[in-house]
């Protein structure tokens, strides 16, 4: 699958993850970055980490990043 | 031209350098030390309460990093620097809050405890020691913070790990383009913007890599003179003064599956993502005045101008709408947030305001869906022109 065809299914996977999110795709900047997108978004957010990933109609942009300092468990190291 | 009407001319020409005012002459004064992202504040309000009929007030005020402010007035250090004011319509009509500079008075006497002190994060951030017995704090408006780069960059987001690495290895932490240390410009560790972001990272305050600099427009001026590895931090409504020159990152926070931008897009005003949550980088300012052992504000005034930032009803009412000035200055009025928190970057609660204000910001600064009314409405309240749902 090319990176293209990921793109090109994001607005499928946002409009059956996430019901107010219909228009996001739409919304989102050409310059999105390359990355996985939300598996699934919360109606009913209560928790902090719920809040932080409700379904939405803003703007999301994903980033695939991967810092070469990370560790393999994708803990941070400490500062130096 | 003669000697004489050669300096005769010279001397009308070149403009005296104004005697500073003594500030104890102005207008009902009140003294306030804040940060510097409450400028913009300062000068809005400032202006509106100098010709605020029920109740002229005169804001005299100078700007300084939280944690100091906050010393300021839990023990009581004076101000002796020359302070600012903005002047009335009757003083200056042309006055622009956007454009024109501050006037400036010199404090009486030895120098001015402050009346009003604030801090733009969590008091906790900067000492763990529990306010004086006669300091009130009040909180106030939410305070977004932005990491900004020149509009010639590139990069649109940035991820915690990645800020991690960036502000805290510096150029070993290897996050391009970033890994250029003398480009990376930060705020000293008394300010507010350094100590949200090194809460809401992971970084300690002051084991930041790069520029360390004072004040906000000396971050502006290095973001506008950088090149694509620039990157700086900001308060989002000094951001939002700056916006024709560099652009803000979306951020995503740990455990977050998209970066998002203060606003719902990177072209809005609206702070959606601050008030429901998705944007996690902000803090509530914290505004502070002096009380009697009874619990009562030494300076009423004072308590005036604290219970008008943070929306309360006030008496007598104001001549303008507060909400509208802080909503012009990049600030979300608590009364439209839909989450608060504890500490700074703790994590998110949902929040229902005692009277949502939702309505009348969005309208404000996007376009709001609510039903107008003046006097009641088919449901919810009539507040403020709209119907707010509570």
């Amino acid at each position: 699958m090319t990176i293209r065809s990921v793109f090109a299914m994001l607005p499928l996977v946002f409009g059956a993850a996430c019901s107010d999110s219909g228009d996001s795709p739409k919304d989102a900047p050409p310059q999105i970055d390359a990355g996985v997108a939300d598996a699934s978004c919360f109606t009913d957010p209560h928790t902090s980490y719920e809040i932080m990933n409700a379904c939405t109609t803003a703007v999301k942009v994903y980033k695939d990043s991967h810092p070469p300092l990370l560790r393999a468990d994708g803990t941070l190291p400490p500062l130096p | 031209m003669t000697r004489l009407g050669f300096l005769i001319a010279l001397a009308i020409a070149i403009p005296h350098r104004a005697q500073a005012a003594t500030c104890d002459t102005l207008t009902n004064p009140i003294y306030l030390q804040v940060g510097d992202t409450q400028l913009n504040l300062m000068k809005r309000l400032g202006r509106a309460l100098r010709d605020n009929t029920p109740k002229p007030i005169t804001l005299v005020f100078i700007t300084s990093g939280s944690c100091t402010n906050i010393q300021a007035i839990y023990t009581r250090v004076p101000v002796t620097a020359n302070m600012q004011y903005v002047p009335s319509i009757a003083e200056d009509a042309a006055w622009d809050p956007k454009t024109s500079a501050t006037l400036t008075c010199t404090p009486p006497g030895t120098g001015v405890v402050p009346d009003i002190a604030n801090s733009a994060l969590f008091n906790s951030a900067c000492t763990t020691a529990d306010p004086p017995a006669t300091v009130h704090l009040t909180q106030g408006p939410a305070q977004a913070y932005v990491m900004a780069v020149p509009t010639v960059s590139t990069q649109t987001a940035i991820t915690l790990e990645e800020a991690y690495f960036v502000f805290g290895f510096g150029m070993a932490g290897m996050i391009a383009p970033w890994t250029d240390e003398s480009q990376l410009f930060e705020r000293t560790v008394t300010k507010s913007t350094q100590l949200a972001w090194a809460a809401n990272i992971g970084v300690p305050a002051d084991k930041w890599k790069g520029v360390k600099l004072d004040g906000s427009p000396q971050v502006v001026a290095g973001i506008n003179a950088g090149n694509a590895s620039t990157i700086g931090i900001l308060g989002a409504e000094v951001y939002d003064a700056n916006r024709a020159t560099m652009k803000a990152l979306a951020y995503r926070a740990k455990g977050q599956y998209a970066a998002y931008y203060p606003d719902s897009s990177s072209s809005s005003r609206d702070k959606k993502n601050v008030r429901d949550g998705h944007y996690t980088v902000w803090s509530p300012t914290v505004w502070m005045d002096t009380v009697d052992a009874g619990g009562a504000p030494v300076k009423p005034d004072a308590r005036y101008v604290i219970d008008l930032i943070a929306g309360k009803t006030v008496t007598p009412a104001q001549s303008f709408g507060m909400i509208d000035i802080v909503a012009a200055v990049g600030l979300v009025p608590d009364c439209a947030m839909g989450v608060n928190r504890s500490f700074e970057g703790g994590p998110l609660k949902l929040y229902r305001p005692t009277e949502s204000c939702t309505c009348k910001y969005e309208s404000l600064v996007d376009t709001s869906t609510c039903a107008t009314c003046s006097s009641s409405c088919a449901t919810g309240v009539c507040r403020n022109g709209f119907c707010e749902d509570h």
